[in-house]
């Protein structure tokens, strides 16, 4: 690109710069309004700020609340996502070589992650319904004395995980294959020329080869399901303390307690704990691009 | 083990399909057999006479019932699905338009810091969006912009930059240099052999980004339900929006509704499945 | 993928048909609005009243051409959307028909007109019902300073199936079992009994059901009928301190008497609003509700004679209905002659001819003690002389400006303790800290 060097810079800026500039004004201004406003007793239907020193943050660290979130969180975080990534997987390893019909069941599969989880959410209530819903139904067909998967203070939580799994398992499915896809068949037929089990196989050739890929993946369900919101919204409500995820008690606390301010210091709470995820995130990318094990 | 394999993935299609094919069912309901303590699996010509019966009346009814505005609800679900399809389409053209330049800078130029800036650009999307909607609302509240096309427009426009950034980067960099560099060479400017060179290299590359954006803020619904829940309410946030209806909720339209509002999603879905996993994994992944 | 490059431009031109639909109907708005037919806008959650009150608007603007319209939005997330159109510089709505407990914040935030001089010019005060005036009206209660005149009055009250009641096999089982006649129940006692008596899931009929959901209020709805009944408190009675008054032994007692009640109802009913525990009394499964009174012109219209209405049970003499009902409230962020306009449609409502046409509108309820008192009025369906009863019985929840904040405690407190995840007392316990430390730092304790 030879043309005079600063013509190509200050091009170089004029394509790039609109799109920066925006960034930073969605996401740096927030910021700072989060960070000034935690330090108040800012109300969401206005009204004089007033300072109130580490107050919010005090009470972010040890109400109970809080706590109790950012738990059950990452329960939801851990228990979604490795199942997603176990029957992802599994799905993989079934299609991968090859079925009838690869092309349409594929497809077929990967309809539910593409759909809105508010949607979805809203409509898996009338589903799991204990009175009316067809599983219920179903389930009393078949002689179960069927649970109460939407109100029972044990279940609901597990409830909305598995809609989740429902809705990401092909995702992981869909990575898992790309993985699989990628491992050169001459690895295979060497093993296959020194009698390898299929299960040493697995460990040694398909699982190392394919574990650079799921880790991508691992990390952008983790950062999806951290910000889990549609599909409590849905089920049960942000006021629910068996489900109450940190975006649905950011919105509780905000919206309907009206307290922007603990809602602000909250928020920080959580950037710090995004920053640190996006951190690895970004070190993983920029080392698979590095190895380039992802082209 | 060939059993097996197929025994996983038929359970899984099962499983996969079943919702949705229940979906398109209770869509023929009406609204009592879709609340019925007996299950009503059996599409019917007519009424049967017995109520415990497992068949119902098939009818089209919930979606010729679209049009009508329900109880709790300003508009009826066209409506909605227009303002859906404005915002997303919009916010979609703006997006990929400024991720494409965006990209194309990075992709072909030393910009200082490039990699910290694509870094930060990837960052946003991790962002939960109840943690920005208060000042954004602040913003909005100043500006006006609340329960209007433009606001959400906007928002989703910034919102999807990053995946836009991403994989319009990863489709550029495909593009070989030297197309450019003949056409420099044949004294196109720098703009003429953007658009007249390397747009039309990227056509495939900005039809799957484009796919993508729409398809997330189509189905995006925390910011739609906080700051337009009473002006350019979206889908998502007008079917959310029935729950705590005294009458029950609309079941059977709100099934024929979802069924419409998915349908370009599925035949999305379709058409960029060679790219799929590229899309969502912002280029990461090129496959 | 070629395909591709053709699909999106088609999609857009389709999705650009589709929306200048739209577009065409936002000018069409615009244009109203230019040419100036006056007009006011009154939001309240969507229920039969507020269809009334439309009717009711339509009078008004044929009167004085003045344009009335009601939005109706679901009670789900009525509070969040009104307090969000406070936050702004100018409110959507003119009038907010706000739920009764919102009138603290309204009042202290600035966020309604006063109406302490005025309204005495347009109506008579006494002939207001004085429970309805403190709870729905009054900032602080008893004060004298109105913020809201009386539009909906409401209270829970009790609905049965009569025709299972007065049917002679069922009366007899019931003899048999629990030695005494099948009866609509006076007591909390009587009222588990029949409920339990006629909770069948084989049969897919259940005994009971009451509000229980945990969006925005319908537990503590459900729950404080029992509450005050049995001897609890949401607070003491003559300041604001909690803690020793909510966490008592009659509290605890309401609560678990409460669950025992969950299990007589059908699946899930520990979670049901208030449409729901309506839609398990209209689907003909459950043998009775307690729910708003608003609710019950419409059972009565759907089941006519093979339903009856009573008031709540009561506990060891104790009789207190959950106060319903809201007040007409003017946003004070509309310009003046909104206000004005606002104004104008309140005192036309508060005339004793139009509350007398409100009371034959589907569930308006009136608080004109006049015709509440009046023997036509009781005699004129079933379902009034028990509301005249309750209306006399009927007490709030808090209404203080942190009433968001004390009811979403609630809400999360006693929900974990009717699911059973924490121990009843412990939950109150917790409650009581956690309400002292919200009103603390309000500034109310």
């Amino acid at each position: 690109m030879s043309s005079s060097a600063p013509r190509a810079r200050s091009l170089a800026w004029a394509l790039v710069g609109p799109t920066l500039a925006l960034l930073i004004a969605f996401n740096v201004f927030p910021l700072l309004y989060n960070i000034a406003s935690s330090f108040t007793n800012a109300e969401l239907i206005g009204g004089e700020w007033r300072s109130v020193g580490g107050a919010n943050y005090a009470r972010v660290f040890e109400d109970e609340l809080f706590a109790g979130a950012l738990r059950r969180t990452a329960l939801f975080v851990v228990c979604a996502v490795t199942l997603e990534l176990l029957l992802g997987f599994a799905l993989a390893l079934s299609l991968h070589r090859g079925l009838p019909g690869k092309q349409v069941v594929l497809t077929i599969l990967l309809v539910p992650m593409m759909l809105s989880p508010a949607v979805m959410g809203l409509y898996w209530n009338l589903v799991l319904n204990g009175n009316y819903g067809v599983v219920n139904q179903g389930l009393t067909a078949l002689g179960f004395d069927p649970p109460q998967w939407l109100t029972d203070r044990d279940l609901k939580f597990w409830s909305i995980l598995l809609i989740d799994v429902w809705m990401w398992t092909p995702f992981m499915m869909l990575i898992a294959l790309a993985g699989l896809n990628a491992i050169p068949p001459s690895i295979y037929e060497a093993a296959q020329i020194d009698r390898a089990r299929p299960w040493k196989v697995f460990t040694r050739i398909t699982l190392p080869m394919c574990t650079p890929v799921l880790g991508l993946a691992v990390l952008f369900r983790a950062t999806d399901a951290l910000k889990q919101f549609d599909l409590v919204m849905a089920v049960t409500g942000p006021n629910d303390a068996a489900t109450q995820t940190l975006s649905t008690l950011l919105y509780q606390v905000v919206f309907r307690d009206g307290s922007v301010g603990l809602g602000a210091a909250f928020s920080c709470v959580i950037l710090v704990l995004v920053i640190a995820l996006a951190t690895v995130f970004t070190r993983y990318i920029d080392r698979l691009q590095s190895k380039d094990v992802t082209a | 083990m060939k059993w097996l394999r197929w025994l996983v993935v038929a359970l899984y299609l099962l499983i996969a399909t079943a919702p949705l094919a229940w979906m398109g069912l209770s869509s023929l309901k009406r609204r009592a057999d879709t609340i019925s303590p007996h299950a009503k699996v059996l599409p019917a010509a007519e009424a049967p006479s017995d109520p415990t019966s497992p068949r119902f009346e098939a009818t089209l009814d919930a979606y010729r019932e679209l049009n009508v505005v329900h109880a709790g609800a300003q508009q009826s679900f066209w409506r909605h699905l227009g303002s859906s399809v404005l915002i997303g389409l919009v916010s979609t053209l703006a997006s990929v338009a400024l991720g494409t330049c965006c990209a194309y800078g990075f992709s072909r130029f030393r910009v200082p810091g490039a990699k910290d800036w694509l870094f930060f650009v990837l960052s946003t999307r991790f962002l939960p969006p109840l943690a920005v909607v208060v000042p954004v609302l602040i913003m909005y509240r100043t500006l006006d912009l609340q329960g209007t096309h433009v606001g959400l427009i906007v928002l989703y426009t910034v919102f999807n930059l990053s995946l836009s950034v991403w994989l319009m980067k990863g489709f550029l960099d495909e593009i070989p240099r030297a197309f450019e560099e003949a056409a420099l060479v044949d004294g196109y400017t720098r703009a003429q052999a953007f658009v007249r060179v390397v747009l039309p290299e990227a056509r495939t590359g900005m039809a799957v980004t484009a796919v993508f954006c729409l398809i997330s803020s189509w189905n995006e619904y925390g910011f739609a339900m906080t700051l337009n829940s009473s002006g350019a309410v979206t889908v998502p946030a007008y079917f959310a929006g029935l729950q705590g209806n005294i009458e029950g909720m609309p079941w059977p339209q709100i099934a024929a509704g979802a069924l419409v509002f998915v349908a370009p999603i599925v035949l999305f879905t379709v058409l960029v499945r060679e790219n799929l996993l590229r899309g969502m994994t912002f280029g990461t992944i090129k496959q | 993928m070629r395909t591709n490059s053709w699909t999106l431009p088609a999609l857009l031109a389709l999705g650009l048909i589709a929306c200048s639909g739209e577009a065409s109907r936002e000018s069409e708005t615009k244009t109203a609005d230019a040419s100036a037919t006056p007009s006011i806008k009154v939001w309240w959650f969507q229920w039969d009243p507020a269809t009334g009150l439309q009717e009711l608007g339509r009078e008004f603007q044929a009167e004085t051409g003045i344009a009335v319209e009601v939005q109706q939005i679901p009670l789900a997330s009525y509070q969040e959307k009104v307090f969000l159109e406070f936050g702004g510089s100018r409110t959507n709505f003119d009038i907010v028909i706000g739920d009764s407990q919102w009138i603290g914040r309204g009042a202290s935030g600035g966020l309604y007109v006063e109406l302490t001089d005025w309204l005495p010019t347009v109506v008579d005060l006494a002939t207001i019902h004085p429970r309805a005036a403190k709870y729905l009206c009054e900032y602080p209660e008893g004060s004298g300073r109105w913020y809201a005149a009386p539009c909906e009055t409401d209270a829970v009250g009790l609905a049965y199936r009569k025709d299972w009641f007065e049917d002679p096999k069922e009366r007899a089982a019931f003899q048999a079992r629990y030695g005494r006649e099948l009866a609509v129940p006076a007591t909390y006692e009587e009222f588990r009994q029949v409920a339990e008596f006629f909770q069948r899931p084989d049969e897919k009929r259940y005994g009971c059901a009451m509000p229980s959901d945990r969006n925005y209020d319908g537990l503590t709805m459900g729950v404080q009928n029992l509450l005050w009944a049995f001897g609890g408190k949401w607070k003491d009675e003559d300041s604001n301190k909690v803690v020793g008054h909510l966490d008592t032994q009659g509290t605890a007692d309401a609560i678990e008497f409460f669950k025992t009640l969950m299990k007589l109802g059908p699946k899930g009913c520990e979670r049901l609003d208030y449409g729901q525990v309506l839609e398990s009394f209209t689907n003909g499964s459950t043998a009775m509700i307690l729910n708003y009174f608003a609710f019950f012109p419409g059972i009565h219209a759907q089941f006519g004679d093979k339903v009856g209405f009573a008031v709540v049970p009561s506990h060891e003499g104790r009789r207190v209905a959950s106060l319903g009902g809201q007040g007409l409230s003017i946003s004070a962020k509309i310009p003046k002659e909104q206000q004005e306009r606002a104004k104008r449609f309140i005192a036309w409502f508060l005339q004793r001819s139009v509350q007398e046409k409100w009371i034959t509108k589907p569930a308006g309820f009136t608080a004109n003690a006049e015709i509440l008192s009046s023997p036509d009025f009781r005699a004129k369906t079933p379902f009034n002389g028990p509301f005249a009863d309750s209306v006399d019985a009927m007490r709030d929840f808090w209404n203080v400006p942190v009433f968001n904040k004390l009811l979403a405690a609630t809400q999360r407190y006693v929900g974990m303790a009717v699911d059973g995840e924490m121990p009843t007392q412990e939950a109150l316990q917790k409650l009581a800290l956690e309400k002292e430390r919200i009103l603390k730092e309000a500034g109310l304790l």
